[in-house]
C-alpha cells in the first residue's frame, strides 16, 4: 500500500507571553491510502495542532521548529500559499470539532454546501485536463522511446485513446444525471407512498410537480432505450405497452392532470388522492425498471463510436451493446495499447533505475562534501545541481509520487537556508538577550520596580541544524539505494493498468462540469447521504434553525462537496447523541469505503475509535507514546497512559470505582525532562523523570515509548480492570465466530 | 422489592410541556410520568432535541408547564392547568347543543369542578414556596418555644432566642425549589465569567438569608475542599480553570446548598475521558456523602448504565421505556430502545466491525391507527410505551 500522507519529525511550538509552548515534540507518522489512522489523546496533548499543521491553517503565533509533510511530491510545510489553497479543501479536507463556528451564521446552508463546488470547478476541470494531457505526452515520448520506428501508430493510438475516453465519458455524465433522477424519483415515490399511507402531513400538489419534471429529465440514450417489454418489472405491473419514451411523456401528462383533478377536488379529496395513489404507483413501477437496468459500458462503446459508426449498436439491447463493444475494444485496441504502456513503463522505469545509479556516487560525494566546510553560495549552486539530478532521475510514468525526490531540492535548500540563517542570527540574538537582562537587573538593582519580561532568546544548536543539512542528502541516498536494492523490475502489467484507470479518472474530473442547477442536485444528494431529512426545504435554511447533530452533518457534507483525498475529522462527535454518532462513523465509514478515502480521525474517545481505526496513535503532551493497528491497542496495550485512558472509560459490564488519571497534563512551556507522563503515572520509575523513554518495538506494526519494556524493567502487569475486560471481549468474540 | 420502601421524592405526573412556534404549538414533553425514590440514581436518555432537558427544566420551574403536575416531598410544586381548560372547552361545546336536563346540569357541575381544579393548581403553582416556607417556620416555631420554656436561666433563654430569630429568618426565607439543584451541561456558558469563584458559589446562600460573612466563607472553602479544589481558588475567575475545574465549580454550587435532590444535565459530556472518570468518581461520592438523589440526564450510555439504578428512555416527548438498568440492557423491548443500545461504541475493534446498527422508524414499526398506546408495565419494575397488541407480543418475549 501506498503512502499518501506522510508526517515527519514535526515539531510544532507557540510563542506565548509565557514563554514559547512546545505544543508538539517530534512526532512521525504514515498516513495509507484508504485508511483511517486515529489520533487519540486528552486536550491539549497537540492532536488538534498536529492536524492543523497538515491543512496550513496554524495560528498566528504557532512556529514550525522542523519536520516534513509530504504529500503528492510536495511538502506542505513549505509551499506558498497559492499551492496550499489548491489542496486545502480540495485534496485535503477537514470536519471541524465545533459545528456552529465553522459555519457562516449569514449565509445559507445550501449556499454554503456549493460554494466551493461552484468555485473550484473551472480550475479543476482545467487543471485535470492538464495534468491529463501532460502525462500522456509522457506516456507518447516513452513509448516511442521503448518502440522506435512505430511512431505513427503511437500517435493514433495516443489520439484514439484521448478522444475515446473524452467522449464516453460525457456521455457518461449525461447517463449518470439521467438515472440519479430515476433512483431519487423511485426513492421519493416510496416515501410519499409510505407516508400518505400512515396518514402524515404530505405535499401533493409539490410531490406531482416534482414527479413530473424529475420523470422527464429520465430521458436517455441509453437509459430510456427500447421498449417496456424489455424492463425487468414488479408483479402485477401496469404499464402500457409500446416504448419507453411515448410512455414516460404519456405519465408526464397524466400527473399534470391528476394535479388538476386534485386541485379542484373540493373539501373531499379522497377519490381524487386515489388517481394520484394510482398513477404515482405507475411511474414507480416504471423508474423501478429503469434503476434495475443494465449500465451501459461507456468506454467500449465510446471507441466503438470512434472506430465504427454509432448506428449499428443502436438497434441492439445493452447487454449485447455491452458484449459486442467490449469485446471489440479488447480485441482491436485496449490489449495491444496495454502492451505498449506496459512496455514505455518498462522503459521508463528502467531509464530511472539508471539514473539513479549514476546520482548515487554523487550523492555519496555529497555527504562528504556537507560534512566538511563549505560557504553559503557554494553549499547552495552545490545543492541545485544535486538536486536537478535527483530530479532527472525520477520515474516519469509513476502514478504515486515519491514525495521525498520531487521535495529534495526545496527541504536541502531550506536546511542550508536555515543554518546560514541561524549562524548569523545566533550572536545577535545572544548579544540582545544578554542587553536586556543587563539592563533589566541594573534597574532591579537601583531599587525600581520592573514590569517587563526579556524575551527568551529563539536561538538554535548549529551542530543539530548541519547534521540536519547532511540528513537530507544521507535519506536520499538510502532510500535510493533502498529502491535499487528491492526492485523486481516486475508487476509493469499492473502498474499499466493502473495507469490507464488513473487516466480514466482524470479524463472523468475533466469532463464534470457544474452549474447552479447540478450544484444543488449534488448538494440536496449529498445531505439525504449524510442523514438530513427534507433536504429540499433545509437547502434553503440558516445555520441556526438546525441542532448540534443536524449542523456537524452540514459540516460533513460541506467538507465531502469537493471529493477530497484526505478527510481530517477533529473531534466531529463529540458534541452528538450516541444514534447521530452511530449514523455520523457509518457515514464517514462508507464513505470511505466507497470514495477510497484516507481519514485521519482524531478524538479523545476510544470507544468511538475501535470501530473506526486501522492504525492508531495515542498521543500524550506532544508525543505519540503508543502506536499500533486497532487490534494491538486495544487487545494488548503497552503504554501507562493507554491503560489509564481505557480503564477512565466505563464499559457496559463496569461496576467498581473508575480509575480516573489523576491530576492534569503538564504545562509545555516547561515540557519535563523525562516521560511527560511520569508524575500522573503510577508505575512511574525513577528513569521516567530523567530520560525520555525510546520507542520499544513489540511487534512489526506496535510500539510504544514507555521504560516499561525495556528488558531490565520490572515486569509490571496491566490493570486488573483492563486485563478482565479484553478477557472478556475475547471470550465475546469467540462465542460469536463459534455461532457463526 | 426493596426499592418500593424508600419514600417517594419526586413524582412527576402526566407533564406535558409546549412551546409556541408561531401559530402552532410544539410538544416537548408529551405525557411524561415517572418517580424518583429518595437515593436513586435515575437515568434520563434519548437523543438530542427529545426533551430530556426540558423535563429536568421542567421540573425546576424554569418553564411554566401546560399540563400535569410535579409533587416534591409530597408537596405539589408545578402544576398545568391546560388538561382542565381542554375539559372546559370540551363541556361548553357539548353544552350548546344539549336538551338533556340532567346530562346539562352534570356538565355545568363539570366545568365547576375544573374551574375549581385550576384555581388550586395555580395557588400550589405559585405559593408552593411560601407553603412549605410556612410550614418551616412553624416547625422552628414549636421547637424553640419548647426550649425557651425549658431554659434554666434568664442568659440561655435569651442566646436561644437570638438563635431562634436567626433561624426564624432563614426558614421564611428558605424556597422548597432550592432543595432541588442543577448542573449544567456547559462549564463555559453556565459561570458568570465576571464572578468569582467564592462569589458563584456563595450566590444561594446569600439569596437564601445567610449574611455572616465568615459563615459563608466557611462553607465555601469546605465544599471547595469537598469537590476537589483548593482554598486558594475562591479568589479566581472562571476563565482561569480548566474544563474539568469548572464543572468541579458548577458542582460546588449546586451541592453548597445541601440539595435533596440534583438534576445532573449532561455534565460530562463535554468533558475529556479522563477528566470525565473524575467528574463521575466525584458525583459518586457526594451522592453517598449527603445521600443525594440525582437525575441524571445523559445521551452516553455506558455512562449512565454505570452510574444509574434505573433508566428512563425518552423519544419525541414520550417515555417509551422505564425500568432498572440491568434490565433495561438484558432485555430491551422498546424498538426505540434496541436501537439505541445497538449504536454503543465499545472499545473493541473486533466485534465493532461487525457490529450492525438497528434502524429505528417510528411510522414503520407501530401501528396505532386504531389502538392507542400508553405506558404499562410489562413485568413489575418494567414499563413499556405500546398498544395492547404490543403489549402482548412483550410479554410473551419476556416469557410471562
Amino acid at each position: 500500500m501506498a503512502n499518501i500522507l506522510e508526517v515527519k519529525n514535526l515539531k510544532i511550538s507557540f510563542r506565548t507571553q509565557g514563554g514559547t509552548l512546545k505544543a508538539v515534540r517530534d512526532i512521525s507518522f504514515n498516513l495509507e491510502r484508504g485508511k483511517t489512522l486515529a489520533i487519540v489523546g486528552e486536550s491539549g496533548s497537540g492532536k488538534s495542532v498536529t492536524s492543523r499543521s497538515i491543512l496550513g491553517i496554524l495560528a498566528g503565533n504557532a512556529i514550525v521548529d522542523g519536520g516534513e509533510i509530504l504529500y503528492d511530491g510536495k511538502d506542505l510545510l513549505k509551499i506558498p500559499e497559492d499551492e496550499m489553497c489548491k489542496i486545502r479543501g480540495d485534496k485535503i479536507s477537514m470536519v471541524f470539532q465545533d459545528p456552529l463556528s465553522s459555519l457562516n451564521p449569514i449565509v445559507k446552508i445550501g449556499r454554503q454546501i456549493t460554494e466551493a463546488m461552484l468555485l473550484k470547478n473551472k480550475g479543476n476541470r482545467r487543471r485535470a485536463r492538464k495534468e491529463f494531457n501532460r502525462t500522456l505526452s509522457k506516456l507518447r515520448k516513452n513509448m516511442m522511446l521503448a518502440k522506435p520506428g512505430e511512431e505513427a501508430k503511437i500517435a493514433e493510438m495516443i489520439k484514439a485513446f484521448d478522444s475515446y475516453n473524452m467522449s464516453a465519458l460525457k456521455e457518461e455524465t449525461a447517463y449518470n444525471t439521467a438515472y440519479s433522477y430515476a433512483d431519487e424519483l423511485h426513492e421519493s415515490i416510496g416515501d410519499f407512498l409510505f407516508l400518505q399511507e400512515k396518514g402524515q402531513k404530505v405535499n401533493v400538489k409539490f410531490e406531482l410537480k416534482d414527479c413530473a419534471a424529475k420523470l422527464r429529465r429520465t430521458k436517455n440514450r441509453f437509459l430510456t432505450k427500447g421498449n417496456i417489454s424489455d424492463l425487468k418489472l414488479e408483479e402485477g405491473a401496469k404499464l402500457p405497452a409500446g416504448s419507453i419514451d411515448s410512455c414516460i411523456d404519456k405519465f408526464v401528462d397524466e400527473l399534470r392532470s391528476a394535479r388538476t383533478v386534485y386541485r379542484l377536488a373540493g373539501k373531499d379529496k379522497s377519490s381524487a388522492i386515489d388517481t394520484v395513489r394510482d398513477i404515482l404507483e405507475r411511474v414507480r413501477e416504471l423508474v423501478g425498471g429503469l434503476v434495475e437496468r443494465e449500465t451501459p459500458d461507456f468506454l467500449s462503446i465510446g471507441y466503438y463510436e470512434y472506430k465504427h459508426s454509432a448506428q449499428d449498436i443502436e438497434s441492439l439491447d445493452t447487454a449485447a451493446i455491452n458484449k459486442k463493444t467490449s469485446a471489440c475494444l479488447r480485441d482491436e485496441f485496449l490489449n495491444e495499447f496495454t502492451e505498449y504502456v506496459d512496455q514505455a513503463i518498462r522503459y521508463s522505469h528502467e531509464q530511472s533505475i539508471g539514473k539513479k545509479k549514476e546520482i548515487l556516487a554523487e550523492l555519496d560525494s555529497a555527504k562528504t562534501y556537507y560534512e566538511g566546510a563549505y560557504t553559503k553560495s557554494a553549499a547552495k549552486s552545490y545543492a541545485k545541481k544535486l538536486a536537478s539530478g535527483v530530479e532527472n532521475s525520477i520515474d516519469e510514468l509513476e502514478i504515486v509520487k515519491d514525495s521525498y525526490a520531487y521535495t529534495f531540492r526545496s527541504s536541502l535548500l531550506h536546511a542550508i537556508e536555515q543554518y546560514f540563517y541561524f549562524t548569523k542570527h545566533n550572536p545577535k540574538e545572544e548579544a540582545r538577550f544578554a542587553r536586556q537582562s543587563k539592563k533589566r537587573e541594573a534597574l532591579i538593582a537601583r531599587g525600581k520596580k520592573v514590569d517587563w519580561k526579556v524575551v527568551p532568546k529563539r536561538v538554535r544548536d548549529l551542530a543539530e541544524l548541519r547534521e540536519e543539512v547532511s540528513k537530507v542528502v544521507a535519506t536520499q541516498d538510502e532510500r535510493y539505494r533502498d529502491y535499487i536494492e528491492n526492485d523486481t523490475n516486475g508487476n509493469t502489467a499492473a502498474r499499466a493498468t493502473e495507469m490507464i484507470e488513473w487516466f480514466r479518472h482524470q479524463a472523468s474530473q475533466a469532463v464534470y462540469k457544474i452549474n447552479k442547477r447540478i450544484a444543488k442536485e449534488k448538494a440536496i444528494r449529498l445531505m439525504k447521504e449524510v442523514g438530513i431529512s427534507e433536504p429540499r426545504i433545509r437547502y434553503n435554511q440558516y445555520p441556526f434553525e438546525f441542532s448540534g447533530g443536524m449542523r456537524q452533518r452540514i459540516v460533513i457534507a460541506i467538507a465531502l462537496a469537493a471529493d477530497p483525498d484526505i478527510l481530517i475529522c477533529d473531534e466531529p462527535t463529540t458534541a452528538l447523541d450516541v444514534t447521530i454518532q452511530a449514523q455520523i462513523l457509518e457515514l464517514i465509514n462508507k464513505l470511505k469505503a466507497e470514495r477510497n478515502l484516507s481519514v485521519v480521525f482524531i478524538t479523545h474517545d476510544l470507544g468511538v475509535v475501535a470501530n473506526m481505526a486501522d492504525d492508531i496513535a495515542v498521543m500524550y503532551a506532544g508525543k505519540i507514546v503508543e502506536y499500533g493497528t486497532a487490534d494491538d491497542v486495544f487487545y494488548d496495550p503497552r503504554h501507562p497512559y493507554t491503560w489509564a485512558l481505557l480503564s477512565s472509560m466505563p464499559d457496559l459490564d463496569t461496576k467498581e470505582k473508575l480509575d480516573a488519571i489523576p491530576g492534569t497534563p503538564p504545562n509545555m512551556i516547561y515540557p519535563p525532562e523525562g516521560d511527560a507522563f511520569a508524575a500522573r503515572n503510577k508505575y512511574a520509575m525513577q528513569i521516567d523523570y530523567e530520560e525520555q523513554p525510546p520507542q520499544f518495538a513489540v511487534s512489526d506494526t506496535h510500539w510504544a515509548a514507555t521504560w516499561l519494556l525495556h528488558p531490565d524493567a520490572p515486569k509490571v502487569e496491566i490493570p486488573k480492570t483492563i486485563s478482565d475486560r479484553i478477557e472478556r471481549m475475547r471470550k465475546k468474540n469467540e462465542a460469536a465466530e463459534a455461532e457463526a | 422489592m426493596e426499592d418500593d420502601k424508600r419514600e417517594v421524592l419526586l413524582k412527576v405526573d402526566h407533564l406535558t410541556q409546549s412551546f409556541k412556534m408561531g401559530r402552532s404549538e410544539f410538544k416537548a414533553v408529551d405525557d411524561v410520568s415517572f418517580e424518583i425514590r429518595k437515593g436513586e440514581v435515575f437515568g434520563l436518555v434519548g437523543e438530542s432535541g427529545c426533551g430530556k432537558t426540558t423535563t429536568g427544566r421542567s421540573i425546576l420551574k424554569i418553564y411554566d408547564i401546560t399540563g400535569g403536575s410535579i409533587y416534591f416531598k409530597g408537596q405539589r410544586i408545578c402544576a398545568g392547568v391546560r388538561t382542565y381548560k381542554d375539559a372546559i372547552k370540551a363541556a361548553r361545546k357539548e353544552l350548546k347543543t344539549c336538551t338533556d336536563e340532567s346530562r346539562r346540569a352534570e356538565l355545568e357541575k363539570e366545568i365547576e369542578d375544573s374551574r375549581k381544579e385550576i384555581t388550586k393548581a395555580r395557588y400550589d403553582h405559585k405559593m408552593c414556596d411560601k407553603e412549605y416556607a410556612r410550614k418551616l417556620v412553624a416547625e422552628t416555631d414549636e421547637k424553640y418555644k419548647k426550649l425557651i420554656a425549658e431554659a434554666k436561666s434568664p442568659e440561655e433563654a435569651s442566646k436561644l432566642r437570638k438563635e431562634y430569630r436567626k433561624e426564624r429568618s432563614i426558614a421564611s426565607k428558605t424556597r422548597l425549589i432550592t432543595k432541588i439543584q442543577m448542573i449544567f451541561q456547559d462549564p463555559i456558558a453556565s459561570l458568570d465569567p465576571r464572578m468569582t469563584v467564592r462569589e458563584i458559589i456563595s450566590e444561594g446562600l446569600i439569596i437564601n438569608g445567610i449574611k455572616d460573612k465568615e459563615y459563608i466563607d466557611e462553607r465555601v472553602y469546605e465544599i471547595l475542599e469537598l469537590v476537589g479544589l483548593v482554598r486558594e481558588h475562591a479568589g479566581r475567575y472562571p476563565h482561569e480553570f480548566s474544563g474539568g475545574q469548572r464543572q468541579r465549580i458548577g458542582i460546588a454550587r449546586s451541592v453548597v446548598m445541601r440539595p435533596e435532590m440534583i438534576i445532573a444535565d449532561e455534565p460530562v459530556s463535554a468533558l475529556d475521558v479522563s477528566i470525565q472518570a473524575q467528574v463521575i468518581n466525584l458525583l459518586n461520592e457526594l451522592r453517598e456523602q449527603f445521600d443525594l438523589t440525582i437525575m441524571f440526564i445523559a445521551h452516553d450510555l455506558s455512562v449512565v448504565k454505570y452510574f444509574s439504578d434505573r433508566i428512563g428512555v425518552m423519544y419525541f416527548g414520550k417515555m417509551v421505556e422505564l425500568t432498572t438498568s440491568d434490565e433495561l440492557f438484558a432485555h430491551p423491548l422498546h424498538p426505540y430502545t434496541k436501537s439505541l443500545l445497538s449504536a454503543i461504541p465499545l472499545p473493541d475493534p473486533r466485534s465493532e466491525k461487525k457490529r450492525t446498527r438497528i434502524v429505528y422508524n417510528a411510522l414503520a414499526e407501530h401501528d396505532y391507527s386504531t389502538d392507542k398506546p400508553s405506558l404499562r408495565e410489562i413485568v413489575p419494575g418494567h414499563f413499556v410505551h405500546c398498544n395492547d397488541a404490543e403489549e402482548e407480543k412483550y410479554k410473551k418475549e419476556l416469557g410471562v
